[in-house]
């Protein structure tokens, strides 16, 4: 694979971000209340709102809004939380660091869990265990998160299950255990598409994998089914695998949205609904920059891992 | 537990009658809160975990509004007097207070050897910096409607505040009550805006320890307090969860000891649960139905009465509160404030309503928009409800709900046919003149009575108890005979405790708490 | 098409379709309650002879709002899918017929957006133009083009050097003959699969804008709107819950269940 290639990338992920962050503006600029409204509330009165916005620099063009705002990120200064009166960077720093805890739990368990679930599901296909896996995987599929997540909680926290807390969190510096018991349900949640998904996917995959030509010319030269698997089918089925994980980050990114609300998670997703109440522009932007971001570069990151998993692919 | 209300006594103007007239109940533990009997010591210790469900987005008191961030500042702030549950102005950082015969000049005497948390002694300068800021319409103070009497504020001495008003007004001890009107320091309002939001620096028995308004906001006693012996509990922890099954699930598994506020619909089972007390307090809050009287339809008074009449109350209490509030008959004062009258009742009559429609020139009933915003979720229940209940009588209702910041910049004092929802005030002067007197702060129904006015501004300056009375008699029937609003029902102000938690209580205007008072019991 | 009939997952999906079409197009004429009207004396009740899935927070009946909200439910996925389907279509078919600067600018622009995860373009969308059902689907259908787009696109791609088409080029027939006689119709399989496989995204993502509070509008009898007012009333009748719940998910189910089978259908080169 080649540097240039590498380099178009990261250029062409660059121009993006700039694309989103211009439309991100553009769309809060159109909002029919301003901060000023939102924080004043009620109480507010027409000069006191004036003088609010006035304060918060709502009143001037929106390209000079803009300018600055982009000139500033490229400082890396974030800017201001119109509604919270702290800095961005502050906010939606640590906001990302809890929402990276919960999104790499739930991406961590849903691999270990889901592709040997593929594995098993094309391996013994037709069978009930593949009937058990894709029923699982349909369901799974078809439930929003909102109504997943309060079915756990009705059925297995607070009082009703008693076992888990009803949200809530722990950072895992200040104890890992209550990290793991508070983190187990949100993670769950957002896991359970993800687990349909790519244990659909690797079964797909992995099916025809094993139907393939080489698969039987592997067979036919006396191999041992588990050598044949393992040195021969897992690997390639295991790129398409990847791929479907990193479009899935982009379900889990606004998985998390929702996920976070109900589960009391102190992450972007929550911060995220927070701030479009509010119309807290800085928040909005810094926060679909971020996700905007991560999403490209897991798209970047994943096609570099499939070209390092499939030799046939070549940047 | 207090689960009754006493009346507001009508003594108020008793204090400034005649004379001057000292109050000093400058009594070691004057706590307005302890309304209770105390046969049990308290304990000193623990930790007290509050869990609620909205956003503690500043700790400004000058204009904060929301639900937790009262109980926030109630412990990092006081006030000049502060609200006991007996409704009375009690002395908080004012020690005493006294004013002229005629209640145009107040002087507020300060306690000594009070000290912010930072330190710096508490002064008549912090007074009068606070009170010229709460005036300052550029800062958007909350208590600014209820001290438009005030003309200056100056410092005497130290320790000595000097209130000049533009008008005799004898509540004024009640007006500086006011959640929002707690005394910061002049060095703090000189600063900048981000401290008054997130660094607050105050006088009350709690300070703060740590702020993360997505998670948890702690506050650690104060141990210079200038009231000795309270506080007892050694911190306070704000939790946030803004998912509401989330949060009572926290409070019924024992996680939390608070449930700041409860959801009507969980109120049974929140009382039921072993372990938990849930309190409901009486208040006068309400949902009204805002009709403007300078646009058609709602320009004549029959058709204001139609819609009134084609309301049933006592379901909407039944099924909206869930039997956790009184049905109110269109008076903006319940039964709690001094100087109220009875109000008769409006019965549920479609067909007289109808009959009211067809008189006013509306023979085919009305179609018509009802906008509602989304927080709080209780005015677009009340709008569905009162658009089931009104079809009969020919009202073809449209409900349109939409979020908070669309209706308050598009719709809130603007359109013609709208729900507002609004706390109770401390007195009836605090309500009239917050809505309905021509001038009032947030004043949208255009009435416009002048009749009303008059009332209004000469009872504010009428010292005499029977004389207020009779004046407040004759607004209260202005209101009822012209509708400015509907009011359905009276709001009760639920909350919920855990047993070890001794002292719990919220004051109907939901904004005191007197956490100095709790203390826990965990054996 | 006749090995659809023998994929268990093809005829589920089929059944599950039909019952939804036809509480679509039928559930209001046969729902037995105005679903607006209250019957305050049976509130959170569970099912009963009277109310077959039982009552609400202010007893209206569950199956007859279930019934009248399968229009707004339904219709809401559907429509905006289709709009995407069209608009993102015709992008597509564009950008990959002309190729030049044009179909990189347009692929730029696609790029950009795609960048964004769905649930949170919609929520940007949204939040500008207001809530609402109207706005909630107009903002799905702008988040799926960009999808819509990429597909139709490589799909015309792929097919541009196809035999069929390089012989009709050979003919000398005129580009828009090509166009609609040949690509299209060869292109149309994926997009349908993939348009059909949409639909369910699109039906859960407006039911957790109506959840969110930024769709659909109370008293719209919308399923995502249903379990989120209901949630708080959980505990005194599950049922207020699970009814719209278990009904979105059985929609959304159908036509994954459906889409996939059609996909099968459609791709002669997978093995079953």
């Amino acid at each position: 694979m080649s540097l240039g290639y590498l380099t178009r990338r990261l250029f062409s992920v660059l121009l993006v971000l700039v694309i989103v962050s211009f439309a991100v503006f553009a769309i809060t600029m159109i909002l029919p209340g301003n901060a000023a409204v939102m924080i004043l509330g009620e109480y507010a009165t027409e000069d006191q709102l004036l003088a609010l916005a006035e304060v918060l620099g709502l009143n001037r063009p929106w390209y000079i809004q803009y300018f600055e705002w982009a000139g500033n990120i490229l400082q890396a200064d974030w800017g201001m939380s119109l509604r919270l009166s702290l800095p961005v960077g502050e906010v939606v720093g640590d906001a990302f660091w809890n929402s990276a805890s919960l999104a790499v739990t739930a991406l961590v368990t849903v691999i270990i869990v889901a592709i040997p679930l593929g594995i098993l599901a094309a391996l013994y296909r037709g069978s009930k265990v593949d009937l058990g896996i894709g029923l699982f995987a349909y369901v799974g599929t078809a439930m929003p998160e909102f109504v997943t997540a309060t079915l756990l909680l009705v059925f297995l926290a607070g009082s009703a299950g008693g076992y888990l807390p009803a949200g809530g969190f722990i950072a895992p510096n200040e104890s890992f255990p209550g990290f793991v018991s508070h983190v187990i349900l949100p993670a769950g949640t957002l896991g359970l598409i993800l687990m349909a998904h790519i244990a659909r996917q690797v079964r797909s995959e992995m099916s025809d994998v094993l139907a393939s030509d080489y698969i039987r010319a592997a067979r036919l030269k006396g191999l041992r089914e588990r050598t044949v698997i393992r040195r021969h089918a897992l690997p390639n089925s295991l790129a398409p695998a990847v791929a479907v994980i990193s479009l899935d980050i982009g379900y889990l990114l606004g998985g998390i949205i929702v996920v976070e609300e109900i589960f009391a998670w102190p992450g972007l997703g929550r911060l995220l609904i927070y701030a479009l109440e509010n119309r807290d522009l800085p928040v909005i932007q810094a926060i679909t920059l971020l996700l905007a971001a991560v999403y490209a570069l897991s798209n970047l990151f994943s096609d570099l891992a499939i070209a390092a998993l499939d030799p046939r692919v070549r940047y | 537990m207090i689960k009754s209300l006493k009346q507001f006594t009508k003594t108020h103007s008793e204090m400034v009658r005649g004379m001057a007239v000292a109050v000093g109940l400058a009594a070691v533990l004057a706590l307005p809160g302890t309304g209770f009997a105390q046969n049990e010591t308290p304990k000193v210790g623990g930790v007290l975990k509050i869990a609620h469900s909205t956003r503690i987005a500043t700790m400004n008191v000058l204009n904060l509004s929301g639900p937790a961030e009262y109980p926030a500042i109630d412990m990092l702030y006081s006030g000049l007097t502060r609200i006991g549950m007996d409704n009375h102005p009690h002395p908080d950082l004012a020690e005493s207070w006294s004013a002229n015969s005629d209640a145009t000049v107040f002087d507020f005497k300060l306690r000594p050897n009070v000290t912010f948390h930072d330190g710096t002694p508490l002064t008549s300068d912090d007074v009068v910096a606070t009170f010229e800021a709460i005036q300052d319409p550029a800062r958007g103070a909350s208590a600014r409607s209820v001290l438009t009497m005030v003309e200056k504020v100056e410092a005497i001495d130290n320790l000595t505040v000097r209130f000049t008003l533009t008008v005799s007004y004898a509540d004024l001890p009640v007006a500086v009550a006011h959640a929002n009107a707690r005394i910061i320091s002049a060095k703090a309002l000189a600063g900048p805006k981000e401290n008054l939001e997130n660094k607050p620096n105050g006088t009350g028995p709690f300070k703060l320890e740590s702020y993360d308004s997505s998670r948890m906001t702690r506050l650690v006693r104060n141990d210079n307090y200038f009231i000795e012996g309270v506080p007892y509990l050694d911190a306070v922890e704000l939790h946030l969860f803004p998912d509401l099954t989330a949060q009572s699930a926290n409070y019924l598994s024992g996680n939390m000891d608070v449930l700041l506020a409860v959801e009507q619909a969980d109120y049974d089972r929140i009382d039921k649960a072993p372990g938990s007390n849930a309190l409901r307090v009486a208040s006068g809050r309400f949902v009204n139905v805002v009709m403007r009287f300078d646009q058609k339809p709602f320009d004549d008074v029959r058709v204001r009465k139609a819609l009134a009449m084609s309301i049933d109350r006592q379901t909407l209490v039944d099924v909206i509160l869930e039997g956790l509030g009184r049905p109110a008959r269109d008076n903006i004062l319940s039964p709690e404030y001094a100087y109220v009258i009875d109000s008769p009742e409006i019965p549920y009559d479609t067909a007289a309503a109808k009959q009211l429609l067809a008189d006013a020139g509306y023979p085919d009933g009305i179609k018509i928009d009802l906008v509602a915003s989304n927080r709080p979720a209780i005015r677009g229940q009340v709008a569905i409800a009162i658009k089931q209940m009104a079809l009969p009588a020919g009202f073809d209702i449209n409900v349109k709900s939409m979020p908070h910041d669309t209706y308050l910049a598009n719709y809130w004092r603007k359109g013609n046919f709208y729900m507002a929802y609004w706390g109770m005030r401390s007195t009836p002067d605090g309500a009239f003149t917050l809505l309905l007197t021509s001038d009032a702060s947030y004043e949208d129904t255009a009435w416009n009575n002048k009749e009303f006015d008059a009332i209004v501004a000469k009872a504010r300056s009428t010292p005499g108890d029977s004389e207020r009375a009779q004046l407040y008699a004759e607004a209260q029937k202005l209101i009822l005979r012209d509708t400015p609003y509907i009011i359905p029902f009276f709001q009760d102000v639920l909350t919920a405790s855990r047993d070890g938690v001794k002292g719990w209580v919220v004051h109907p205007l939901n904004r005191v708490y007197y956490i100095e008072s709790v203390w826990l019991d965990r054996n | 098409m006749s090995d659809f009939a023998r994929h268990p997952a093809g005829v589920a999906g089929a059944i599950l379709l039909t019952i939804i079409a036809l509480a679509v197009l039928f559930g209001p004429l046969v729902a037995p309650y105005d679903p607006q009207a209250f019957h305050t004396t049976v509130r959170l009740q569970g099912p009963s002879a009277d109310h077959w899935l039982g009552t609400d927070q202010f007893g209206r009946d569950l199956l007859s709002r279930l019934l009248f909200g399968a229009r707004s439910t339904i219709a809401f996925g559907v429509g905006a899918t289709m709009i995407s389907v069209i608009a993102g279509s015709l992008i597509g078919v564009t950008a990959g017929v002309v190729g030049g600067w044009i179909d990189s600018v347009i692929m730029r622009g696609l790029d950009g957006m795609l960048a964004v995860p769905d649930l949170l373009f919609v929520l940007l969308i949204v939040t500008m133009l207001g809530a609402g059902t109207g706005e909630a689907m107009l903002a799905v259908s702008i988040a799926f083009t960009p999808g819509m787009a990429r597909i139709s696109r490589s799909s015309v791609l792929s097919i541009r050097t196809r035999e069929y088409v390089l012989a009709a080029v050979a003919r000398g027939e005129s580009q828009r003959y090509i166009i609609l006689s040949e690509v299209i119709p060869n292109a149309i399989g994926p997009i349908i699969v993939e348009g059909t496989i949409r639909v369910s995204f699109a039906i859960m993502i407006g039911a957790t804008l109506g959840f969110l509070g930024m769709g659909a509008q109370p008293p719209s009898t919308e399923w995502g709107l249903m379990v989120s007012e209901a949630r708080q009333f959980m505990y005194r009748s599950p049922w207020v819950v699970a009814v719209p719940g278990l009904a979105i998910a059985v929609a959304a189910m159908g036509f994954n269940l459906f889409g996939d089978a059609l996909r099968d259908a459609f791709d002669p080169r997978r093995s079953r």
